[in-house]
């Protein structure tokens, strides 16, 4: 993972958090699963977001990676790869699965979508991204997520939290300036 | 032409963004608005705000089932959820001057100061004070938490006394202790904190050999039957009691999470809602945290894990009550 593109809310791997440790753990006692959850779940998920063609698939996906990683956890090998590369595979395989069973193309590998032109430096971006949302104060995360996930309108928003249009404008430009301004500290 | 803000000009981009999220089409743009395209293209693909801990929540569920032989059930490596000496649903009461309402729980109810953490300024950060059985707990206002009185269900010794004792220490009576038609004697109160106390003792039954609790808080709500199925499929909650008048409106429902109980009934006259803060022990925040949401609760606080030694979350149900859920973990380990 390039530590340039990681954000300030998003875990470092292989530097605060033991990524060996974290596994090891979850493979003596499932229930530790959860903290390898936590570390990968963004991670993940941009992976799968950049590669697919909106959210829903996109959640359908990264909710069939982590099911699948937490049955085979045990069967984990260290091979000199990332802990992280595993999940990507899984995810890979899940990807060309969906579009298998969804879109019928039978010719998919998870090969072709390793050559994706979506480098790690991009998912660790995004990833980063994603975390830092949950770290906007509580009004500007509102504005950001009922925007671009539930796709409101200004004036929408500005009725359903009861504040002026300018407002929502004005929360909306603090939230994603800071997210901007916290990417560019990370990319410094 | 009249010059528009940038936030203006923003949100016409991430309109732009929204319609074509992978497309060319934003040439022209502002040069200061650059930088944030990349920004609001990821930001096109955001999950959804629950979805991360809904999976998680799931994904909890699933593991016991796939290791079974490996891993103990819950009830046998966490003998004890709750942190000892806590019995009840708790009312987080913050009030502006807690420590003269520590004052006032101390001479009208024989309240015992347990825990005062101060904040820097000398007021009260968090406190508990336990009333018989039961604890209540108490913070002053802050910028980040206002005032919220509650309205609590006060089981004393001697119903007659303790009223007294509430007045005495400042209180204003809402009724006098006198038989209820439901088998208690019981007064109201108001203290000078806004909080409202319903002074009870049992009268013509007998509440077993483990009495009752204390303190129990007492939510009257509008359209208080649509909490009883929240509350089941938010905190998998146990009914013991519910009455309905002939219309359908909940007379009274007491409801059973973790090891305490809340009790309901629907709005009515002087008893009106008063959104309050709960905390509530329960055997795994993580997993209820998650149904919480599913069942329809605003995520207030994500689960994480304490340095005393509890894991906890919050969540606001639809009625506007915060619910604090921690699971004790030091029980754990016992």
């Amino acid at each position: 993972m390039n530590k340039d593109f990681r954000g300030e809310g998003l875990p470092a791997i292989n530097q605060t958090v033991d990524e060996r440790v974290l596994v090891e753990a979850a493979q003596k006692d499932v229930r530790r699963f959860a903290d390898l959850y936590e570390l990968y779940f963004y991670r993940v998920y941009a992976y799968v977001s950049t590669r697919v063609k909106n959210r829903e698939e996109s959640e359908d996906i990264t909710s069939e990676v982590f099911h699948r990683a937490l049955i085979k956890i045990k069967t984990f090998e260290w091979r000199d790869v990332p802990f992280s590369a595993w999940l990507f595979r899984i995810a890979a395989n899940s990807i060309v699965d969906h579009w298998r069973k969804i879109r019928h193309q039978e010719n998919a590998s998870a090969s072709d979508l390793e050559n994706a032109q979506v480098s790690d430096a991009d998912i660790e971006r995004q990833a980063a991204i994603f975390q830092l949302v949950e770290s906007l104060p509580e009004d500007q995360r509102q504005v950001v997520h009922l925007r671009f996930v539930e796709q409101k309108t200004i004036r929408e928003i500005a009725q359903q939290i009861r504040r002026s249009e300018g407002a929502v404008k004005q929360l909306q430009f603090r939230a994603l300036k800071k997210l901007r301004t916290q990417m560019e500290g990370a990319d410094a | 032409m009249p010059k528009h803000s940038l936030a203006e000009q923003l949100d016409t981009l991430i309109d732009s963004v929204i319609a074509a999220p992978r497309g060319q089409s934003l040439s022209g743009e502002n040069n200061e608005l650059i930088p944030f395209v990349p920004v609001a293209r990821v930001l096109h693909n955001l999950p959804r705000p629950d979805f991360k801990q809904i999976l998680k929540s799931d994904l909890l569920r699933m593991e016991p089932m796939k290791d079974d032989a490996a891993v103990p059930t819950p009830t046998h490596v966490r003998p004890s959820f709750v942190r000892p000496g806590f019995n009840n649903i708790a009312p987080y009461i913050v009030v502006d001057g807690a420590t003269d309402f520590i004052a006032f729980l101390q001479a009208a109810f024989e309240g015992a100061e347990r825990i005062r953490m101060p904040r820097p300024d000398g007021k009260v950060m968090h406190a508990q004070v336990d009333i018989g059985n039961s604890a209540v707990e108490v913070g002053d206002v802050s910028a980040e938490h206002p005032a919220r009185p509650c309205t609590v269900h006060l089981y004393a010794g001697s119903a007659d006394q303790t009223y007294a004792l509430a007045l005495k220490a400042g209180a204003t009576s809402i009724y006098p202790v006198a038989d209820q038609p439901w088998g208690d004697r019981q007064g109201c109160v108001k203290d000078e904190f806004g909080n409202v106390w319903y002074i009870a003792m049992p009268n013509g039954w007998d509440p077993g050999p483990e009495g009752v609790r204390n303190i129990q808080p007492f939510l009257h709500l509008r359209n208080a039957s649509s909490m009883i199925p929240f509350l089941q499929e938010a905190f998998e909650a146990e009914v013991l009691g519910m009455a309905k008048s002939d219309e359908g409106e909940l007379l009274h429902s007491t409801v059973k999470i973790g090891v305490g109980t809340v009790e309901i009934n629907e709005a009515h006259g002087d008893a009106q809602p008063m959104p309050s803060y709960l905390h509530v022990y329960v055997p795994d925040v993580d997993d209820l945290y998650g149904r919480a949401l599913k069942a329809g609760a605003q995520s207030v606080e994500s689960p994480s894990t304490k340095p005393y030694g509890e894991r906890s979350a919050a969540v606001r149900d639809p009625f506007g009550n915060t619910w604090y859920l921690a699971t004790y973990l030091e029980g754990a380990k016992k």
